[in-house]
């Protein structure tokens, strides 16, 4: 028991290791100390939801969770979505549709998204709202960030 | 030279028979760095040795600082540097203020006076540690009797904010605007009403931030932040630190959203003055949400309405009153005295009202400075005269639509000179009523809540028209002491050796889309491809005068920027091109994207050719032409006025117009109101991108949403903050933000470029009204209505204990 | 908002963490999902010595039908329960009330036993738990033991774990045949805290009357509450609309003073447990019919 520990694990498919402070949130870790600061704080109390990744495949609020919780997780980043230079279908409606304005809020919207178009190709209304009810967007007003969902289920029907 | 009055008014005085993009949903360059998490945010930006800023604040809302002890925190490992009011009383003036002398140092001298006010600071490396030395930092307080209510701060025997001023009244007067006693006078009717609006505020996922470099030893200070107008805090920091302009340099990095309150003065200077106490290492602070939220620039209008219209007999309304008393807070620094002048640009609405009167004082409290928030001012105002329609209308026994008609400033009648002295430009608000009223099908919209009706359900509409005053101008503001006519706003065009195209300005990415749009004028105007044009962010030393987006004036001011620099570059080109075609300028033209002579349609070349043969080609120069194919045009509106001593002045450009009709149903049992349908007809022109348009009309809606149901900045009598989170500050989410059905109206603007209309607050100036104006449509059977927002549920179930037998 | 400076363990067992509990009493606190504890320690407002996380002690972490239950392990996360199928379609009380557990973020790292232990009257968890009847299992260093849900919930924020006890998986009864039920809250906004909320349960005998009845208000008290004088009126009674208005008003009347705070009054709270109640009633009795 030490107030530092070493943890590890994998995000967007790479291995980092670190030795870090047990108190050091999860999105401190991944902006501070592996620089992947496409991950944005907005509130730090798990409200706001521009801090959200994937942990093991599920999204989660980066700013409520330390470190050393992930300790041999895999992770998922917005680093993690684009292929290359190709964005991932949920970024390409996003372009489209216009569901960005500022884009502090959108990383952590699309991960959120990215969840549920993992775990079902035909999502409801109510499972899409549920999917955006832990974001806030204080630009768009939602409405195109929905038609960007609904546009990224084609793309991503399409592509299969 | 060309100048502004040759800038088109129009795509069709374009020089190019086929633009592309201007007018068309035209994806936003911004958005591939943005999706992929590329965009460097102010908290992304890590410099050598860089040091993280905490920042300790006053736990009292109005106590005298008796000591401050930092020796403990000082020595905790990691710690750097220390700074308390006496650094900032050393090393700095206290800030300016509107109006003038309301302002304090950045950090508490000689008392706080809200909670929240920083009053010691640490750097050291890093947040954590920052933070933890602020636990060891002793201060002695001895609290003071503090005042939450603007109406107690009246008082005599109020405590004082500012002891030397002898009372807490920042400003009073009185304006009046034609006869407005003898409209009153003569009115058939009178309809009178207070309202309230509470405290609430801009709140931007991305909380202020600033990275501050003090270099010791050039005497020269560099900040990089989220700046709305860099240039601004730039000449505010010159002041504050009594350095030459010069001497400073802002770099604004792309922002999370702004809303009007990006820049935090006080954070600012408390990173100056840590980074010159060590030395010069680069100090980073980051405004956390509860930071934000009791020390941030997260609040505005606070507001204490007293307000009535005069009528005649046939439903005209003959004049308007209003008395604001505006809680401005603690002090003047946050410019938000300027939102209780900017609804002189569009005092009566879309109304012909002849006779105005503005009652105004602007009182200081024991709460957190007022600051700007998208509107400025207007979105109070216009809630207060659309609910004053409405009632007028109950009273008269008229539909709100037909109050309206009977009101509207006539197509025929602009530009149209308001009773408070602005100029409406052009419009056709009766247009936009009918179009909405269509939309929403108004008719059956009416059956059906008289059918629900008799079902025990109440479900109101609300349907408003209202003004959004564009391309803001700091005349407006003259009455609350700013001082100045015109906002000048610069561009640089740049053709490289390539033959490609750079816009150079000076404000950073906020989320408007406004370099999508830059590029889609300057695309259009030369005819290339988009992505052949790519705009960058200058910093304030390197940027042309500049202010950036503000007062819904960018879209319009940056295109007026591109366009003139682009016809200036254009001459240039046309004066090489002459000689290549061995004639003479005036013979010469641009069309299409080729220079040629006018009237031979053999006789051209790309105008890419003619800039590089302007830098590769010396020998082919005329005289007087120097080689560089660039050319900076510094935009400002035309024919603005300074103001008079009631404050009239042509100010705003531009005026868009917007209906509104909203369907909301309040479940009385629980006091819930459901947003159930939403409508909108408006009309700001021609819409340069009409996608970013309609996403500024959308989140626009959200936040009026937040305003009428959700958010406030809640203080206890004692001026103790109790919405210091999100968990009980509440921004709207998906559940509660309404799916709007838009459809777009186009009246050009006689007097702007491409006809185009300031575009970005509109719904914020109309939605908090329509709802209200709902709700209260709903209730009306049962005998009341509410004239406060946020229309909480707590509110309406106080409201219905007292309604009705039902 | 950084957190302070605390210790953590990853005990690999309970009794390693029963241990490391007993041997900083009072100061260690458990971690779960730490949707609730990770703010509070951001705001530097919980100053635990050690954080104890339970996320390494293995079998604490599923769903298992057993008969006319679900027991789930103290550390299942509240959306594994959510998604379940089987919950699902045997226990769409429970379902529906994961829904109404904050957002998805939250549910995917918030856990079952995280919730009931840290016991905030106004979570949905806790109502359900009272309202089903659920039994606890808790391990402390001198052992298991069951605990009853009317045992569980002690105060605001206090539950009858012992300080070095361990909540380790809960037991939710399904609901009998020809029973139906109903969770509603009201909420400023859709997975904010509930201002006020009903869990009701209704069984009807073969002639309609009403067989049994299960009433449980959230949010307005220091605990969940069972309105039990209400579900006394109910008993042998037939539904309808009147009766239900006066279950709503009784339940509501006997309430102590509920909390009143930036949102809402007592006064407002109480009036909607009022409400809650009878719609909830007839929301139950509607479902009893279809079941």
């Amino acid at each position: 028991m030490t107030t530092t520990r070493r943890i590890g694990m994998t995000v967007n498919g790479e291995r980092h290791e670190a030795e870090v402070e047990v108190r050091t949130t999860l999105v401190d870790f991944l902006r501070g100390t592996l620089g992947l600061t496409g991950t944005h704080v907005g509130c730090e109390h798990g409200v706001c939801g521009a801090c959200t990744v994937l942990w093991n495949g599920k999204a989660v609020r980066s700013c409520i969770m330390l470190a050393v919780q992930a300790d041999g997780a895999e992770v998922k980043t917005v680093e993690g979505l684009a292929d290359g230079a190709t964005l991932h279908p949920i970024q390409q409606a996003f372009l489209e549709k216009h569901g960005l304005q500022c884009g502090f809020c959108t990383p952590g919207f699309m991960m959120s998204i990215h969840e549920l178009l993992t775990r079902t190709s035909a999502p409801t209304d109510d499972e899409i709202v549920d999917t955006l009810g832990g974001h806030i967007c204080r630009c768009t007003g939602y409405q195109a960030i929905v038609e960007a969902v609904h546009l990224a289920v084609e793309k991503m029907r399409a592509s299969k | 030279m060309s100048g502004v009055d040759d800038i088109p008014k129009s795509v069709a005085g374009l020089p190019n028979t086929s633009p592309r993009y201007i007018g068309q949903p035209v994806e936003r360059l911004e958005d591939p760095a943005l999706l992929t998490g590329r965009t460097q945010f102010i908290d992304d930006v890590v410099l050598p040795r860089m040091l993280h800023c905490a920042i300790l604040r006053s736990p009292h809302a109005h106590a005298r600082i008796v000591a401050v002890d930092t020796s403990e925190a000082a020595k905790l490992p990691g710690v750097v540097a220390v700074v308390t009011g006496e650094d900032a009383k050393r090393w700095s003036n206290p800030t300016m203020t509107v109006p003038p002398g309301w302002g304090t140092h950045c950090l508490a001298t000689d008392k706080a006076r809200f909670v929240g006010e920083p009053v010691a600071a640490v750097a050291a490396v890093s947040r954590y540690v920052a933070e933890d030395a602020l636990e060891l930092i002793g201060v002695e307080y001895e609290s003071l009797p503090a005042v939450a209510d603007a109406r107690k701060a009246l008082e005599p025997g109020s405590p004082l904010l500012f002891e030397e001023h002898g009372h807490n009244v920042m400003l009073q007067k009185v304006f009046t605007w034609g006869d407005v006693d003898a409209a009153f006078a003569s009115a058939v009717h009178v309809v009178q009403q207070q309202f309230r609006w509470n405290r609430l505020g801009a709140n931007p996922l991305e909380t202020f931030g600033v990275v501050s470099e003090w270099d010791v030893v050039d005497g020269t200070l560099t900040c990089r932040g989220s700046f709305q107008a860099q240039n601004h805090f730039a000449m505010a920091r010159a002041m504050v630190f009594n350095l030459p302009l010069n001497k400073v340099r802002f770099i604004s990095h792309p922002h999370g959203g702004s809303f009007g309150g990006k820049g935090g003065a006080r954070g600012t200077d408390i990173t100056a003055l840590l980074s010159r106490k060590a030395g010069g290492r680069p100090v980073k602070w980051i405004e956390d949400r509860m930071e934000y939220l009791a020390g941030g620039a997260s609040q505005a209008w606070d507001r204490h309405y007293d307000a009535a219209i005069a009528l005649d007999t046939n439903g005209k309304v003959t004049g308007f009153k209003v008395k604001l008393l505006d809680d401005l807070g603690a002090t003047a620094e946050g410019w938000g005295a300027v939102s209780a002048a900017k609804p002189l640009t569009n005092f009566t609405g879309c109304y012909a009202i002849p006779a105005a009167q503005y009652d105004l004082t602007i009182v200081a409290t024991n709460k957190l400075p007022g600051s700007p928030y998208r509107g400025m001012g207007p979105p109070p105002h216009n809630w207060v005269l659309e609910q004053l329609m409405d009632l007028a209308a109950r009273k008269l026994a008229f539909d709100p639509a037909e109050i309206r008609r009977r009101n509207f400033i006539p197509p025929e009648a602009f530009p149209y000179t308001i009773a408070s002295g602005n100029e409406y430009d052009s419009g056709d608000y009766r247009a936009a009523l009918e179009t909405a009223l269509e939309m929403a099908d108004y008719p059956a919209l009416r059956a059906e809540q008289l059918r629900l009706r008799s079902e025990g359900r109440y479900v109101g509409i609300g349907l408003v028209n209202t003004i959004e005053p564009g391309v803001f101008d700091w005349n407006a503001y003259a009455i609350v002491g700013q001082p100045g006519t015109g906002v000048p706003e610069g561009a640089t065009v740049a053709i490289d050796l390539f033959g490609k195209l750079t816009i150079k300005v000076g404000f950073a990415l906020e989320g408007q889309g406004q370099y999508t749009v830059a590029a889609q004028v300057l695309a259009d105007y030369f005819a290339v491809d988009i992505a052949d044009v790519r705009v960058v962010a200058l910093d304030t030393l390197s940027a042309p005068p500049h202010f950036g987006p503000g007062g819904s004036r960018l879209g319009v001011a940056l295109t007026g920027a591109v366009l003139g620099a682009a016809q200036r570059l254009t001459e240039k080109l046309i004066a090489v091109a002459a000689v290549l075609f061995q004639t003479t300028p005036e013979h010469v033209e641009l069309r299409n994207g080729m220079i040629g002579v006018k009237g031979m349609p053999e006789a051209q070349m790309p105008f890419q050719q003619v800039a590089q043969t302007m830098l590769a080609r010396s020998d082919l120069l005329p005289p007087g032409i120097d080689p560089n194919p660039e050319s900076t045009f510094v935009w400002t509106a035309p024919g603005r006025t300074p103001a008079d001593d009631q404050g009239r002045a042509k100010s705003y450009l531009t005026a868009a117009n917007a209906c509104h009709i909203v369907l909301v149903e309040v479940d009385i049992e629980t006091a819930q109101v459901h947003i159930k349908k939403y409508w909108i007809a408006d009309d700001c022109g021609t819409r340069l991108n009409p996608a970013n348009v309609e996403g500024q009309t959308q989140g626009g809606v959200a936040q009026g949403v937040g305003a009428a149901l959700l958010e406030e900045a809640v203080y206890d009598e004692d001026a103790q903050l109790r919405t210091s989170t999100f968990m009980d500050y509440l921004l709207p989410t998906i559940y509660e933000v309404p799916m709007t059905e838009k459809r777009a109206l186009c009246t050009p603007s006689p007097f702007t470029p491409l006809g185009a209309k300031g575009c970005g607050e509109g719904a914020m100036h109309t939605t908090p009204a329509a709802i209200l104006c709902a709700i209260n449509d709903a209730l009306a059977p049962l005998g009341v209505a509410l004239f406060e927002v946020p229309a909480s549920p707590q509110r309406i179930w106080t409201l219905l204990q007292g309604a009705a037998p039902r | 908002m950084k957190p302070p400076v605390f210790d953590y363990a990853t005990p690999s067992s309970l009794a390693e963490a029963c241990a490391l509990l007993a041997q900083h009493e009072g100061e260690a606190k458990v971690l779960s999902g730490g949707q609730s504890l990770v703010p509070l320690l951001n705001m530097r407002l919980a100053r635990p010595t050690v954080l104890v996380d339970l996320a390494r002690i293995p079998d604490l972490d599923y769903v298992r039908a057993d008969g006319d239950g679900f027991a789930i392990g103290a550390m299942t996360r509240q959306r594994t329960v959510e998604l379940s199928p089987q919950v699902q379609a045997q226990h769409p009380l429970l379902h529906a009330g994961m829904l109404l557990i904050a957002h998805p973020q939250n549910r995917n790292q918030g856990t079952v036993g995280g919730s009931l232990a840290h016991a905030d009257p106004a979570a949905e968890l806790p109502a359900l738990a009272l309202a089903l009847d659920a039994t606890f299992e808790a391990t402390g260093p001198t052992g298991a033991r069951t605990i009853a849900a009317p045992d569980f919930f002690l105060t605001y924020l206090t539950t009858a774990l012992e300080p070095s006890e361990i909540l380790t998986a809960v037991r939710f009864p399904t609901l009998p045949k020809r029973t139906g039920w109903s969770i509603l809250e009201i909420a400023r906004r859709h997975g904010d805290f509930g201002l006020a909320g009903v869990v009701a349960i209704v069984g009807l005998a073969p002639d309609g009357q009403i067989a049994s009845a299960r009433l449980v208000l959230f949010g307005v008290g220091a605990t969940p509450i069972r309105a039990a004088a209400a579900e006394g009126m109910l008993a042998q009674a037939t539904a309808g609309r009147a009766l239900f208005a006066d279950v709503g008003a009784r339940a509501a009347a006997d309430l102590e003073e509920p909390l009143t705070d930036v949102h809402a009054t007592a006064a407002y709270r109480r009036d909607l447990a009022r409400v809650l109640t009878a719609r909830a009633l007839a929301e139950a009795t509607t479902r009893a019919r279809a079941a």
